[in-house]
């Protein structure tokens, strides 16, 4: 299972993605978690980097052409933004990154956001 | 309007000070995100998909033109220059940091807006009539029993910590445009036998995922005994209340399993042994609040204006316009004008800073200042001369502001959805932004007359469905967007719950199984029926057996 690292940015709520060296606002820019050993150190790591993070989870992703896309609908979202303001959100930066989210099609549960919201 | 004192405003800066401080200890770690987010959920702040989320409480729907000058100003310097009007009257910004926060809790403060009690397990921010003060059915203005009852209920140290929010709407006429039968408490004013004015309290309503419409508990109570009498309510749910499941924590679940009438005798044997003189209002305190309701500067004018019938006669649109955005005024020559936060295409409820300052303009030249939020998602300027409509209608058509839906099948609700809630399973903005598009034709909308959609992304029915005449909820089936339909739902005087028309279409098929609806209904409908009156006279019958035609 491909998975990739997400949280919030406690700082602005942004929605953060992590690259393998740095926490960054572009789902392009993240690391890919091929084997479930790596991706759940790497989660482990950031829930205790509280001052900079709230809500860190992992999310599945899927390969499109050579790049990767997030499996569900609402993760998509948050890697682009509102649906109803194109010109809101990470998409408005526009791009072959973004136009390839845009199109992914598909849209399954986010596993990781529905535990988050269970826990609560 | 009414207006904040030292104690107010002293409260609201100390308020403003303290998330300052609590903001910062978060930030340097001082304190863990679990100990952090109920400090700033008391203060309105959410954090939802994008960025944080501050809910902004507009206490019984009414603003100043100065205090929506300063939301346009917050919206524009620290948000994308937009906010969002919600169906409980409040105004949410969807683009906030927590940085600013602070920053922005300091700007509300001075002009008397803040974001408490729009979140946790309290007493939350009330609603009224929007028309309160203005309305001529009315028997008293409704603002002054909420203004009431936010005072006895801010930080009320005994009800912080409720088993679940709780939510108090007041209204003070017969036609309820204040929803009150789907709230926790619904209070409706009238006057009695006797013309005393007196409550009829009505408990236990509430959406979400157990709809309930309120029992009344109680036909006649006096309006001095308004502060004890609630007391006693929420002593009883304090009590009893559900703490163990979160789903049956509301006080409609204690209502509705005890029975009405054993709540009813509960809250009774509770407030007659309470001492009510320690709690209920004394005359000279409620004389006080009064005043500050006192309608002013009202001009004696003929009841029709000679001007505005001329403009109307040179005007299709403006014609239009005064049918379905005008409602009658108590004061003779005046008018409630209602602005439309429905745009064909647009975001329901959305309201730009620019239309914003445009509308606080509006109402410091033309409605003394004031204007009123509505549940429904609009915006409305409750004393306008009739002599100034046409110059009213053409600042707001200009803006966007002006669109001749009131009640009719475009004025959708529509909660964020999942386009920036992080509850919501489905998107309900496009669902919305699709339907108007179908029904943009004013004349067709008119001939439709009266319909009411509402559109929620998840069960928690911020869009209030349930109540819809054609109710849309979304779900998440298997990952995908789809939307299960209801009918017959109404949330004013005649309140009753939608039912479930059949299984959820996917989002693709929704605006045309409007069209399925209305068609079944236009065939149906009988001299001066609504589609409500068509739907609950044939049953769902007529209507599955169109939409659904395909699937057979």
């Amino acid at each position: 299972m491909l998975r990739v690292l997400t949280a919030n940015r406690l700082i602005d709520g942004e929605v953060v993605f992590w690259s393998g060296q740095d926490w960054v606002e572009s789902f392009a820019r993240a690391l890919v978690f091929e084997d479930d050993d790596s991706a759940g150190s790497a989660e482990a790591e950031a829930k205790t980097e509280v001052t900079r993070l709230v809500d860190p989870y992992l999310i599945e992703v899927m390969e499109m052409g050579g790049r990767f896309a997030p499996v569900s609908f609402r993760e998509r979202l948050r890697a682009l933004g509102p649906t109803n303001k194109l010109d809101h959100g990470k998409q408005a930066a526009g791009g072959a990154d973004i136009a390839i989210l845009a199109q992914a099609q598909g849209a399954a549960r986010s596993k990781g956001r529905v535990d988050l919201i269970r826990r609560k | 309007m009414y207006l904040y004192d030292d104690i107010d405003r002293r409260m609201l800066a100390d308020r403003a000070q303290e998330f300052r401080a609590q903001c910062a200890r978060r930030l340097a770690g001082e304190i863990t995100e679990d100990q952090f987010k109920p400090l700033r959920l008391m203060n309105g702040l959410y954090l939802q998909l994008h960025a944080y989320m501050l809910r902004v409480a507009i206490p019984y729907g009414t603003l100043s033109a100065d205090q929506l000058r300063a939301l346009a100003h917050v919206a524009r310097t620290y948000d994308k220059g937009y906010g969002h009007f919600t169906t409980r009257t409040n105004l949410q910004l969807h683009w906030i940091k927590l940085r600013d926060a602070p920053d922005i809790l300091d700007h509300l403060a001075e002009v008397g807006l803040h974001a408490i009690q729009t979140s946790g397990n309290c007493i939350r921010n009330l609603t009224a009539d929007p028309y309160a003060g203005a309305a001529g059915d009315e028997v008293d203005d409704s603002r002054v029993w909420a203004e009431v009852i936010r005072q006895w209920s801010t930080f009320h140290p005994e009800f912080s910590y409720l088993p679940r929010k709780f939510k108090i709407a007041v209204t003070a006429s017969p036609t309820d445009r204040a929803a009150t039968r789907i709230y926790d408490i619904g209070l409706r004013l009238y006057r009695d036998a006797d013309g005393e004015l007196a409550f009829e309290v009505g408990v236990g309503g509430g959406l979400g995922r157990l709809p309930y419409i309120g029992a009344v508990i109680r036909e006649r109570l006096p309006v001095r005994h308004l502060l004890s009498y609630l007391q006693a309510i929420l002593r009883v749910y304090n009590l009893h209340g559900r703490r163990d499941n979160i789903h049956k924590a509301r006080i409609k679940v204690l209502v509705a399993s005890l029975g009405p009438e054993e709540f009813a005798r509960q809250v009774e044997a509770e407030w007659e042994a309470s001492d009510k003189p320690a709690v209920d209002l004394p005359h000279s305190e409620l004389a006080r609040i009064r005043a500050g309701f006192m309608p002013t500067g009202f001009e004696a004018l003929p009841a029709v204006s000679r001007r505005f019938e001329a403009a109307k006669a040179d005007s299709r649109a403006l014609a239009r316009f005064a049918r379905h955005n005008l409602a009658p005024h108590k004061q003779p020559g005046y008018a409630i004008v209602h602005v439309s936060l429905k745009a064909i295409g647009e975001t329901p409820g959305d309201c730009s800073a620019d239309q914003m300052d445009l509308v606080a303009d509006l109402a410091d030249r033309y409605s003394h200042g004031e204007i009123r939020v509505a549940y429904e998602q609009n915006l409305i300027l409750p004393h306008v001369k009739l002599d100034d409509v046409p110059e009213v209608h053409a600042a707001l058509d200009a803006a966007g502001l002006a669109t001749p839906n009131i009640a009719l099948i475009s004025d959708i609700i529509a909660c964020p959805g999942l386009d920036y809630c992080a509850l919501a399973n489905a998107r309900a903005i496009p669902v919305a932004q699709d339907i108007a598009r179908r029904f943009a034709d004013p004349e067709f909308a008119e001939r439709i007359g009266e319909l009411k959609i509402k559109i929620s992304g998840c069960i928690n029915a911020c869009g209030h469905h349930h109540v819809g005449h054609i109710g849309i909820l979304g779900v998440d089936k298997k990952g995908e967007e789809y939307y299960q339909l209801s009918l017959g739902g109404s949330g004013e005087g005649d309140a009753s719950i939608a039912q479930i028309l059949g299984p959820a279409v996917p989002a693709a098929r929704v605006a045309p199984f409007i069209d399925d609806l209305v068609g079944v209904y236009l065939a149906e409908r009988r001299e001066g029926e609504r589609f409500l009156d068509t739907v609950r006279r044939t049953g769902l019958a007529p209507f599955k057996a169109a939409a659904y035609a395909d699937a057979h």
